[in-house]
């Protein structure tokens, strides 16, 4: 498999304490890789180094031979990279078709924008997108009115929208019913092949049903990769869960 | 679902948001076929051109996130634009050898200026009012915006370039007429009409150019830019994620904005018939985010009519004095209780009120419809 997305030697600090510690991390083009690790392994730094919205110390980060560590935020974005945060943002002010609107961003001139014309054309795009994350009824709603569940799928349809070839995804699924999670994770299988996944989760059921490969985190770097079943039966990935109760548990 | 009902298609919500707006236009419009008043006239424009500010503070504020405390500025050169090109038209008696301003020859000023010689050309001054704050608008918000200076900083500094701007010009008195600023104006003239203060030509003048820039900002707060604006009011960091450079879009709002404040203030001088470095003073700036704040900062014709509604009560109240010294304890009183009781303003107030009698006409209706179809059942 070719080095899609490559993470090479990545350190980070805040105020002296390591959170990367010379991570090094490779995925393939269409995979869906899950990224597991006790909390304050340096998943969701990590995925903020990929963004851009923490520096690297040291390392360096490629993706399609691009380099991304001095690019800005939007550059990254504008190459393919998308990101869904821990915390769900979304525009609250805005209903759920606009949230959906800005997040596809076909061109994101200012100049390009200010056409009449550019905001008719998505509006089918809109309703399509509004009905795979289950927002069908609510697309004239304020953002700031669905519940904690609701706000996560409508995150992850703007990243859909949004049509990155990389999509990052942190902890999706956190505050989700049961049947809403198996939503997710059917929806993710579907996205992979098209879209690079790389998804931050602690379901160990969710992470089975989804992942192909499955990197383990700990201590700011990667410690183990391969199936379910060979990251479980490692002996560093016990010990390092040793103590929160196993894996599943984690 | 339901998309033949609702809104999806976008137009008729279109509709229902710009008719109040065409509305409020066509009543400022019809207002001197019942008020056969030019002094009263002359009023109001004053508190129109007040309420075109006050839609500029609202496109940067209420839909960019961005408190400029140092609206006035534009305001200002806008006002200083037109001030000085009606200067240099007055007629000899008023000004020295060779067209000189008067307050130039008392300062023993020989030779006009260089940054005066454009404004021989009205059509340049026209240009310049708009064009100008919007050029220095932009130039700041490119410092601004671009080191990420967010809130009550970005407020700051713009309340800080405007009073090194009004300071200078105070300064610069045999430049700029300092403290007096620049009075004794000719009337402007275009394509052959006369815009005297007090004329229906001067009213209907400032009446176009309200309908003009709730236009303009209505029609840029609809575009995906505008859009996009108001998602980075929200929550600016996530904006940048999707590819779009957050500076950009903030410059571009804020120079808009500077760009309507600055057609207020070449309208304000043909009004007042004189510029004066208290229309970018800090008063009239802060009078501003109350008036904004009070018509509702989210609508651009909350806005204006707010500006309007106590622009014009504290017109009309001043005629006494007593009153006057206890306007300002008004204005921060007004303030006060929109800011803790109605956050979106009196716009807000009407569209919840609306709202509110939408849905009961609706229920009534629907409770006439289940007993119509009862009837039909049994019959
Ligand atoms: N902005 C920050 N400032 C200080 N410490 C941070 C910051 N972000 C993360 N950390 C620390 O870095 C470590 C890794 O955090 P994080 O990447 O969020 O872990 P995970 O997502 O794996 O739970 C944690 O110990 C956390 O406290
Ligand atoms: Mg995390």
């Amino acid at each position: 498999m070719t080095r899609h997305l490559h993470l090479r030697d990545i350190s980070v600090s805040f105020n002296g304490f390591k959170a990367l510690d010379g991570l090094n991390m490779s995925v393939g083009k269409g995979e869906l890789r899950c990224l597991i690790g006790p909390n304050g392994a340096g998943k969701t730094t990590a995925l903020d180094i990929i963004c851009g919205k923490v520096k690297p110390s040291a390392g360096s980060v490629s993706f399609d031979g691009v380099t991304l560590e001095d690019m800005e935020e939007h550059q990254i974005a504008r190459v393919g990279v998308g990101r869904k945060f821990q915390v769900p943002s979304v525009f609250r002010d805005l209903t759920v078709a606009e949230n959906l609107e800005v997040a596809r961003a076909r061109r994101p001139g200012v100049w390009a924008n200010l056409r009449w014309d550019a905001r008719r054309a998505g509006r089918e795009d809109i309703e399509r997108l509004a009905q795979l994350v289950g927002l069908a009824e609510q697309l004239e709603q304020s953002a700031a009115h669905l519940s904690h569940g609701q706000t996560q799928w409508l995150e992850i349809g703007m990243l859909v929208a949004q049509d990155a070839e990389l999509i990052l995804m942190d902890e999706p699924t956190a505050g989700m019913t049961a049947h809403e999670t198996r939503k997710t994770a059917e929806l993710f299988v579907r996205l992979k092949g098209r879209h690079t996944l790389v998804v931050v989760e602690h379901d160990m059921g969710f992470v089975k049903a989804i992942g192909d490969v499955i990197s383990v985190m700990h201590l700011g770097q990667l410690l183990a990769e391969g199936t379910a079943a060979e990251v479980e039966a490692h002996p560093d990935v016990r010990r390092a869960y040793l103590g929160s109760g196993g894996i599943t548990n984690a | 679902m339901t998309s033949k009902t609702s809104p999806h298609n976008g137009i008729p919500q279109l509709s229902a948001q710009i008719a109040p707006l065409l509305l409020v236009c066509a009543l400022v419009f019809a207002l001197p076929l019942i008020l056969n008043n030019d002094f009263l006239l002359n009023k109001i424009a004053r508190y129109l051109v007040l309420g075109i500010l006050t839609v500029s503070l609202a496109l940067s504020w209420g839909y960019g996130g961005i408190l400029n405390l140092g609206q006035a500025m534009s305001f200002g050169i806008g006002s200083y634009a037109m001030a000085m090109a009606l200067k240099l038209k007055t007629i000899p008696v008023h000004t020295g050898s060779g067209g000189l301003p008067d307050f130039m020859v008392w300062n023993n000023v020989a030779q006009l200026p260089w940054f005066w010689m454009p404004f021989k050309s009205l059509g340049f001054a026209l240009v310049a009012g708009v064009l100008a704050p919007a050029l220095v608008a932009a130039a700041l918000g490119w410092f601004v915006f671009r080191s990420r200076v967010t809130g009550v900083y970005v407020s700051i500094i713009t309340l800080a370039t405007m009073v090194v701007l009004n300071l200078v010009i105070i300064d610069q008195q045999s430049y700029t007429g300092g403290f007096n600023g620049i009075t004794d104006l000719a009337q402007l003239e275009l394509f052959g009409v006369a815009f005297d203060a007090y004329g229906r030509a001067t009213y209907y003048l400032v009446a176009g150019c309200v309908m003009l820039s709730l236009l303009v900002a209505f029609a840029f707060t609809h575009t995906k830019a505008g859009l996009v604006v108001q998602a980075i009011r929200d929550h600016e960091s996530r904006v940048r994620y999707f590819g779009y450079d957050v500076a950009a879009y903030q410059i571009f709002v804020f120079a808009l904005s500077a760009a309507i404040a600055g057609l207020a203030g070449m309208l304000y001088t043909i009004v007042m018939e004189f510029a004066s470095p208290t229309f970018l003073g800090v008063q009239i700036s802060l009078s501003v985010v109350v008036w904004c704040a009070v018509g509702g900062r989210q609508s651009l014709v909350g806005a204006f009519l707010g500006a309007v509604l106590v622009a014009g009560m504290q017109g009309a109240l001043s005629e006494s004095a007593a009153f006057l010294e206890t306007w300002t304890l008004v204005m921060g009183a007004l303030f006060v209780l929109v800011v803790l009781f109605l956050p979106k303003g009196l716009a807000g107030l009407a569209q919840g009120v609306w709202r509110a009698i939408a849905q009961r006409r609706q229920a009534t209706q629907e409770v006439a419809g289940t007993v119509g179809q009862t009837r039909e059942g049994s019959a």
